[in-house]
């Protein structure tokens, strides 16, 4: 296939030797991985030298490589399905990423989601809505979406941000002590500082002029858009026997950001 | 600035418990007072000796420090919406501060500030949430009920202010009714296990990198080991060797008088010499070229063993001993032979010699 291509460049290079000069440039590109975005006479020459069915392969394999990224939840980023899936199919990023949300959206019921527009970070969240009374899953519950629940509810009604000690206090209110190992989660700080962060369900951010340190906790991106506020409000005037619509500010922000997402 | 900061902080505190008490304006104006006397006292001619005195000084710290102190040590109790807690301490600290004249006491009454303004702050955040409040404490509560929290059973392990029992697969529930409020994809297994999702190159690079210099390790180590073997065993032959050569020609010099083996082997200038000595010695005496005696007085004499001497069936008579020998003892030996040089040449006076 790459040598095809070759033959191709070889080909051009004796009539149109300025664009061969930047074709060259992004083949040395190709060992890290960096993005650039190609011209529109690039992207024309890639669709000419690809056959349908090797770009169709090459949907596959980007839509194989981010189920599986996806299993450990840590957030995929651009360069990453670029240097491992895409190589020498830069050029036609857009149309393979276009066409490998489609396939998310149709065959599997998901939804890719851009979560950092700067970074290009993707993650893949559940389109379809769970059936009330019907399990969503069939596996055991992950206990740690216990974990995480507690924490985004308690800084979603504590206004957004919430200093660390709070979730902590909350948590040993929960038999789950920070500074003990917990046989369910283990290291109950490495999973919520260190795994729920890398994840973006959390940010965990320093506070400014401290002394000691302290921290906060905020949602992360992953939070914003995989869970929803008027869900966790819900829930948690369930657990109340309140109405959500009691906690004012947080139902009203809780239905702006459904109609958002909508 | 601190000054300026303090005014800033009190107005947010009058807001949020304006309604609860009136306390409010009447202090600003004790404050302002307060300030009139600092400026009296402090003027531009300096420091007055009365405002340095140590003792004074240290007093006024250490009542800043059990104010924070207490301030830090009930911040929950601080923090509830029924009590004016927060207003006494700010009363105390501008007690306090009316008598502070420098900069260290200026700085702790700051750090109370900022701790003081930080409590003001999530106080006017509950009085500003409309609706109902929302509790963490209670929120646990509630949770652990959902959890299905037994609390007439005794925990095992009982800790401090946790009672009542909770079943081992409360996390799991809860996770079952929260998994309702998030759209995360399922993750994505193979039925029959997949291989690691980490691709295999890195693995096979270190596999190559450690193959290829242990062959080269394997080539190379047969013939350094025979090198090393080989010259090692050719020193000491020759070594061996030489030495009977000399024990012959003294022994040619003089047939008739014995050659005492510590004279013969000890080099006065060198221990080690003197070591190696004995054990090439050795080597004479275990292959029957030389014989070991004892003369009248009992010192170990050695004599070369003629050709014609050679018994090969006289193993019988062969005794096999030990010579240990200390550098203290070397030296004792050299004082008690009187030996000026050594017997056995080393090989550098033979090469200069020559």
């Amino acid at each position: 296939m790459s040598q095809r291509k070759r033959v191709a460049h070889a080909g051009s290079q004796n009539r149109v030797p300025r664009v061969s000069r930047q074709v060259v440039l992004d083949e040395d590109d190709d060992g890290d991985a960096s993005y650039t975005q190609p011209t529109s006479s690039q992207v024309q020459k890639a669709r000419e030298n690809y056959t349908p069915v090797q770009v169709d392969r090459k949907v596959a394999e980007v839509v194989q490589f981010i189920l599986i990224k996806d299993q450990k939840k840590i957030p995929i980023r651009r360069t990453d399905i670029v240097k491992h899936v895409i190589k020498e199919y830069k050029a036609l990023y857009q149309d393979i990423m276009k066409r490998a949300d489609r396939i998310f959206e149709q065959v599997f019921g998901l939804k890719l989601v851009e979560i950092d527009a700067k970074n290009h970070i993707y993650i893949l969240i559940n389109k379809l809505q769970p059936v009330p009374g019907e399990p969503i899953s069939m596996c055991p519950g992950n206990p740690k979406t216990g974990l995480l629940f507690v924490i985004l509810s308690v800084i979603f009604m504590k206004g957004g941000t919430v200093k660390e000690n709070v979730v902590w206090n909350t948590l040993k209110k929960l038999r789950v002590d920070v500074g003990e190992k917990h046989e369910e989660f283990g290291d109950v700080k490495k999973v919520v500082t260190e795994e729920f962060v890398r994840q973006k369900y959390l940010e965990y951010l320093r506070i400014p002029h401290t002394e000691p340190l302290e921290h906060e906790f905020r949602w992360g991106q992953r939070a914003e858009k995989e869970v929803s506020k008027m869900k966790v409000l819900e829930f948690v005037g369930e657990l109340h026997s309140q109405e959500p619509q009691s906690w004012t500010q947080q139902y009203r922000e809780a239905t702006s950001g459904e109609s958002s997402q909508r | 600035m601190s000054e300026s900061r303090r005014r800033v902080s009190r107005g947010s505190q009058e807001e949020s418990a304006a309604h609860t008490n009136g306390v409010g304006g009447r202090s600003r104006s004790e404050r302002a007072a307060d300030t009139g006397d600092e400026d009296e006292g402090a003027g531009p001619s300096g420091i007055h000796e009365e405002d340095d005195d140590p003792a004074r000084r240290r007093e006024i710290r250490s009542q800043y420090r059990d104010l924070i102190n207490s301030v830090q040590q009930n911040r929950e109790d601080m923090l509830n919406p029924a009590n004016n807690k927060l207003i006494d301490v700010l009363e105390e600290a501008n007690k306090l501060f009316a008598n502070v004249r420098q900069a260290r006491e200026a700085a702790l009454d700051a750090q109370l500030l900022v701790l003081a303004t930080d409590l003001g702050r999530e106080k006017a955040s509950q009085l500003h949430a409309e609706g109902s409040s929302f509790d963490p404490s209670a929120f646990a509560e509630h949770l652990l009920s959902f959890m299905g929290l037994n609390r007439l059973e005794e925990e095992e392990d009982d800790q401090e202010g946790l009672d009542g029992y909770l079943p081992p697969d409360a996390w799991q529930k809860l996770s079952k009714r929260a998994e309702h409020c998030f759209k995360t994809a399922p993750s994505f297994h193979y039925l029959l296990g997949s291989f690691l999702a980490e691709p295999p190159p890195p693995r096979q690079r270190v596999e190559r990198q450690r193959k290829a210099p242990s062959k080269e390790a394997k080539r190379m180590m047969p013939t350094q080991l025979k090198k090393m073997e080989e010259s090692h065993q050719e020193a000491t032959e020759k070594e061996v060797e030489r030495i009977l050569g000399c024990l012959r020609s003294y022994y040619a010099d003089d047939p008739e008088s014995p050659i005492s083996y510590y004279e013969f082997v000890v080099d006065p200038a060198s221990f080690s010499r003197t070591v190696e000595n004995i054990f090439h010695t050795s080597f004479l005496i275990r292959d029957g070229l030389a014989r070991i005696y004892l003369d009248s007085e009992k010192l170990p004499c050695i004599a070369p063993v003629e050709d014609g001497e050679i018994e090969p069936s006289g193993n019988a008579t062969r005794h096999q001993c030990v010579i240990s020998i200390s550098p203290s003892t070397w030296k004792e030996i050299i004082e008690a032979f009187e030996i000026k040089q050594a017997l056995i040449p080393t090989v550098q006076m033979l090469t200069q010699e020559g």
